[in-house]
């Protein structure tokens, strides 16, 4: 239940901070800091999951803080995903810094992958844990800030053994929620977790109305992916107020920042009602 | 205890040696006009130009050959007493100190940090009064005594308005801070911007920023010894204060005259009208607020008995409309008795409660959350002072404290959606025994020696786990009810020499070893409420620090007094932050957390004018503060948060005619350290920062004027009045209290960094009164 301890630490920061910075008139500029050059590295998000087209690798690199956010594919890199001990298969590069293959992944194997960038290798292995079921999807009403917000509530059922980890990716009418949802079941081991997807957003964009189609897709991981986005989303999104922003803790070796996730999903819809 | 028992017997027998040829005479210092007991009276003998102090109870004694003999006995804002004895056998002599009446040309309006001398062997230790403070222009024109420490050469403020204390290079956690004895926990209100001290309650304050005496222990980096007043014995007298955001009324008086007495202290703020004046429903709906309230009783029970009961009670509490609420506060209860063995041996037994908790309510609608957690102490404390005879004076004890910790419970209403969390309680038992003699062994050295021993008892039931350097945990360990898991002992030792060059010169140098098995837990740079703490485990060893100091005394021209301090510190057992932690599970924070070194040095200089229209002081210290932990910053040095390379006050006060007195300070200091994004990435569309240095930069500098004056009203029989204004921050710079990073609105593709500041120019009115 990490995630919602974090979602109440997050209220807590929140609400403390609206009374602080309402209270006490305090005044936002725009500061100038000269921040060195950083040695660019290489990014890897990689993908594989138990339906075709979802294994994918894209290579990035970091880029200077003070540069424009444009972030170019790397070109050069010779891409694999092996099963097991079995031959490795060559990711094919359809558009700069992409590649992909149309493999799956299978629950209990393990799967690695392998990047070469001029003569740099970075290898990472990830395994396929148990399916968990996804047991129902709905909607609740949640009020907070005098305002009520609706949420995506989830109900599956963690299998026996400590060491499962989830991740769920919402969409709203097809679109994305950029939002990291992750769970553990350190708290919860083999019972039926029911939970809402909880996160924070200051615009509209996100916000779950009366109509919207919500799609909820379930993905059970390795605790090294948990552990990724775990450090990803709490450490790397740049706030002054942390006690020690960082890096996350990457489950690829060979220097490169990001993810190998193999892992297994199911998907569930429902309408906002 | 064995080593003890022939210490002492061993200076039975030296005293009996030397007995014959003096007396001891010993009594206590009081006020006169309160009956308060006075800490710190310096009294000193014109024969033999020895110089004792009074003690935490006013008490004194002091060993004179036979003959006639002059006594000096003085105190700031006091008239110096001058007693004249016939020393034939031992003496008890009380004594009443008058309040100073004021001459024309030598007013003096203050005089800080009396507790310095040149003649003890003590170094680091800086002493505030009520009186010391009064001038000092603060936020809100409360009196605020932590802040009001902040002001002195180490000692640095946690962040902008805060309370929070850094001192030595220390961390916040790393100070002790007690109240009549009790440990407070978490000593601010209103989010740091208050400390949870009245200055109308408060008597005396001692700040040992190294060198600390073998009695105290527990924290590394400092001890900050706050003692309450008593009540006035004498009249039924009231005081208070109206002031813009907060409010206090003092009532005290006997009991019984001469005999006992009360005293009971209030405070509340209306800090949140001011939130009401918004249109904003989000702010106007939100409360915040805090209230405290000191008591205490005394009971003189016969020439050689007193009876002390004295408690705290404060609670802060923060609101958004009805979904949210958030209250925390500290309670502490003291009884102590104090008893008088004979003209040479003082003893005082403390029964001790503390308590710290916040409770949070969130409501959602159908889900009502609870978050509960507390720290609470029950200690009993024993100590003894025995003016020995022959130079010696020996201070032996011993405390012993049970821990209760409630990291945390999350309770929720029956038709929740959420499960119930509740972590484990965890108990500890800590014990100290302690010992010291300070030797004066010629007119120019004098020695104070001895130890603490220490011991930690970590107790069950519990589950204890085994991490490995990943962080994982491995195992688990068991342990039932009334087990102890693992007791950590550590002997402390503390020395201390001082060598007097002339009469008004002297170098003092001292090695003192503290350890301290609780931790503060925090995920934020910014205090808060909901930080906690924990008792050290398998993983998290007892912190450790060994300070070495050097330092150089001089008063001159009758009214100055420079001094100089130098130390070093090396620590070990520190504990940060693994990259990204995750510190919201309290059952395993350890998985969280790494250990490594510290170390601390600096210089520190003071130069004060204690006397005259105009007084105050400078105060300039140079530091550098690291850490060196395996798995941060590559394994390298760091500078800790709270490393600032400069830090300059200035405070200074100026007697103007018809009653007004002015006052000014200046604070600057070097940014604190803190970790910037160096570069940047995308993952799955969003953008991350990319760092590389574990605070491999600074904030800007910190720096700004504080104004004040106050006009004292002609007093009319009784009742005295006073009017204070202050201007904090008067040329309103903006200094960082956070700065963030975020996607620029018009550009997305740029990344700019956003200051936010918090105070500028505000403006403060009190009225205070007396009578």
């Amino acid at each position: 239940m990490m995630s919602l301890l974090k979602f109440y630490d997050n209220l807590v920061r929140i609400f403390i901070a609206i009374i602080v910075l309402s209270t006490f008139a305090s005044c936002e500029k725009v500061i100038d800091i000269n921040l060195n050059k950083a040695n660019s590295k290489y990014v890897i998000e990689g993908n594989i999951s138990n339906f075709e087209g979802d294994c994918k690798v894209k290579v990035t690199q970091t880029i200077n803080f003070s540069d424009p956010s444009v972030f170019i594919g790397v070109t050069n890199a010779i891409v694999s995903i092996s099963e097991d001990q079995k031959d490795p298969v060559k990711l094919i590069q359809t558009s700069p810094g992409v590649y992909v293959s149309d493999i799956i992944a299978n629950s209990s194997h393990v799967y690695t992958l392998l990047v070469n960038v001029d003569g740099q290798e970075f290898t990472s292995t990830s395994k396929v844990p148990v399916r968990a079921s996804f047991d129902s999807l709905y909607i609740i009403d949640f009020s907070s800030f005098g305002s009520n917000r609706k949420f995506a509530n989830v109900v599956f059922k963690d299998p026996e053994g400590v060491g499962n980890a989830y991740k769920f990716v919402q969409y709203k009418n097809k679109i994305e929620n950029p939002n990291l949802f992750l769970l553990n079941d350190l708290y919860s081991d083999g019972r039926s977790i029911n939970t809402f997807l909880a996160f924070f957003d200051n615009s509209d964009n996100q916000r779950l109305n009366t109509g919207d189609t919500v799609m909820v897709e379930m993905q059970g991981i390795d605790p090294s992916v948990y552990k990724f986005f775990f450090s990803l989303s709490q450490a790397s999104r740049g706030s002054g107020d942390n006690v020690a922003p960082g890096n996350p803790v990457s489950n690829i070796s060979g220097g490169a920042i990001g993810y190998f996730n193999a892992y297994v999903k199911e998907t569930k819809t429902v309408i906002v009602p | 205890m064995r080593p003890i028992f022939l210490l002492i017997s061993f200076f039975l027998f030296v005293q009996t040696l030397f007995a014959q040829e003096s007396f001891t005479v010993s009594g206590t210092i009081r006020s006169e006009s309160t009956g308060e007991s006075i800490i710190g009276a310096t009294i000193t003998s014109k024969k033999t130009d020895e110089t004792v102090l009074s003690n935490e109870y006013g008490f004194y004694s002091l060993r004179l050959p036979k003959g006639n003999q002059t006594l000096t006995i003085s105190y700031s804002g006091m008239k110096t007493f001058i007693l004249q004895l016939e020393v034939t056998k031992n003496i008890q002599k009380d004594i009443s100190l008058a309040i100073e009446s004021k001459t024309l040309d030598e007013i003096v309006i203050s005089a800080p940090l009396v507790g310095r001398t040149i003649t003890g062997t003590q170094m680091g230790v800086e002493r505030l009064s009520a009186t010391d403070m009064k001038f000092i222009p603060q936020l809100f024109g409360e009196k605020d005594p932590l802040k009001a420490i902040q002001l002195l050469p180490g000692v640095k403020s946690a962040s902008e308005g805060s309370s929070g204390i850094y001192v030595r290079g220390g961390a916040a956690d790393q100070n002790l801070i007690l109240l009549d004895e009790a440990v407070v926990y978490n000593a601010s209100h209103l989010l740091g911007f208050f400390s949870t001290f009245n200055s109308d309650a408060v008597k005396d304050i001692t700040v040992y920023k190294g060198g600390m005496p073998a009695r105290y222990g527990g924290r590394l980096s400092s001890v900050i010894d706050i003692r309450m007043n008593d009540g006035n014995n004498q009249r039924l007298s009231v005081s208070g204060g109206l002031g813009l955001i907060s409010s206090k009324l003092n009532i005290e008086g006997p009991i019984q005259k001469n005999k006992s007495s009360f005293l009971v202290s209030g405070r509340s703020t209306y800090v949140d009208l001011f939130l009401k004046l918004s249109k904003d429903s989000t702010v106007n709906r939100n409360k915040l607020g805090f209230y405290d309230l000191n008591a205490k009783m005394n009971f003189q029970l016969g020439q050689k008995d007193q009876l002390f009961l004295s408690g705290y009670f404060g609670s802060d509490h923060l609101n958004a409309g009805k979904d949210f609420g958030l209250s925390w506060g500290n309670s502490t209860a003291t009884l102590r008795w104090n008893h008088i063995y004979n003209n040479r041996i003082f003893s005082n037994t403390s029964l001790i409660y503390s308590n710290y908790d916040y409770n949070i309510d969130i409501n959602l609608g159908a889900n009502n959350l609870n978050i509960f957690s507390q720290i609470r102490d029950w200690n009993l404390k024993q100590e003894l002072q025995w003016n020995a005879g022959n130079n010696h004076s020996l201070n032996i004890g011993f405390n012993t404290i049970y821990h209760t910790i409630h990291p945390g419970d999350v309770t929720s209403s029956a038709s929740s959606n959420f499960n119930d969390i509740l972590f484990q309680q965890r108990y500890a038992w800590e014990n100290a025994v302690f010992i010291s003699d300070t030797w004066k062994a010629s007119t120019r050295f004098s020695f104070t020696y001895g130890f603490r021993m220490s011991a930690f008892s970590i107790l069950g039931p519990g589950d204890f786990y085994i991490i490995d350097n990943a962080g994982n945990i491995t195992d688990t360990i068991r342990k039932k009810q009334g087990e102890i898991y693992k007791t950590y002992f550590n002997a402390e030792p503390r020395l201390a020499t001082r060598f007097l060059l002339n009469s008004s010169t002297s170098i003092k140098a001292s090695y003192a070893r503290n350890t301290q098995n609780l931790h503060l837990i925090s995920n934020s740079t910014t205090s808060r409420p909901t930080d906690r703490w924990v008792a050290s485990t398998n993983n998290i060893k007892p912190e450790i620090a060994d300070e070495f100091s050097i330092g150089f005394y001089k008063n001159f021209a009758s009214r100055y007094e420079f001094t100089a301090e130098t130390y070093y510190k090396k620590m070990k057992n520190q504990i940060d932050y693994r990259d990204g932690a995750d510190i919201n599970n309290p059952d395993a924070v350890e998985s969280q957390l790494l250990y490594g070194d510290g170390r601390a040095y600096g210089i520190e200089f003071l130069l004060k004018k204690k006397a005259g229209k105009l007084n105050g002081w400078i105060s300039y210290t140079l530091s550098k503060t690291e850490k060196k932990i395996i798995g941060i910053n590559e394994n390298q040095w760091y500078n800790a948060r709270q490393d600032r390379t400069h830090e300059i006050a200035i405070v200074t006060a100026y007697q103007l005619p018809k009653n007004w007195t002015i006052s000014a300070n200046w604070i600057f200091h070097t940014g604190e350290a803190v970790s910037f994004p160096e570069g940047k990435y995308i993952i799955n569309g969003q953008v991350y920062y990319y760092y590389t240095k574990r605070n491999g930069y600074r904030f800007p500098d910190y720096h700004r004027l504080d104004l004040g004056a106050t006009k004292a009203f002609k007093a009319r029989g009784r009742y005295t009045s006073e009017l204070a204004f202050s201007l904090y921050n008067a040329y309103g710079r903006e200094n960082a209290y956070t700065i963030n990073f975020r996607d620029n609105k018009d550009d997305p593709s740029k990344t700019e960094a956003v200051q936010t500041a918090l105070f500028k120019f505000i403006p403060s009115i009190s009225y205070n009164f007396k009578f």
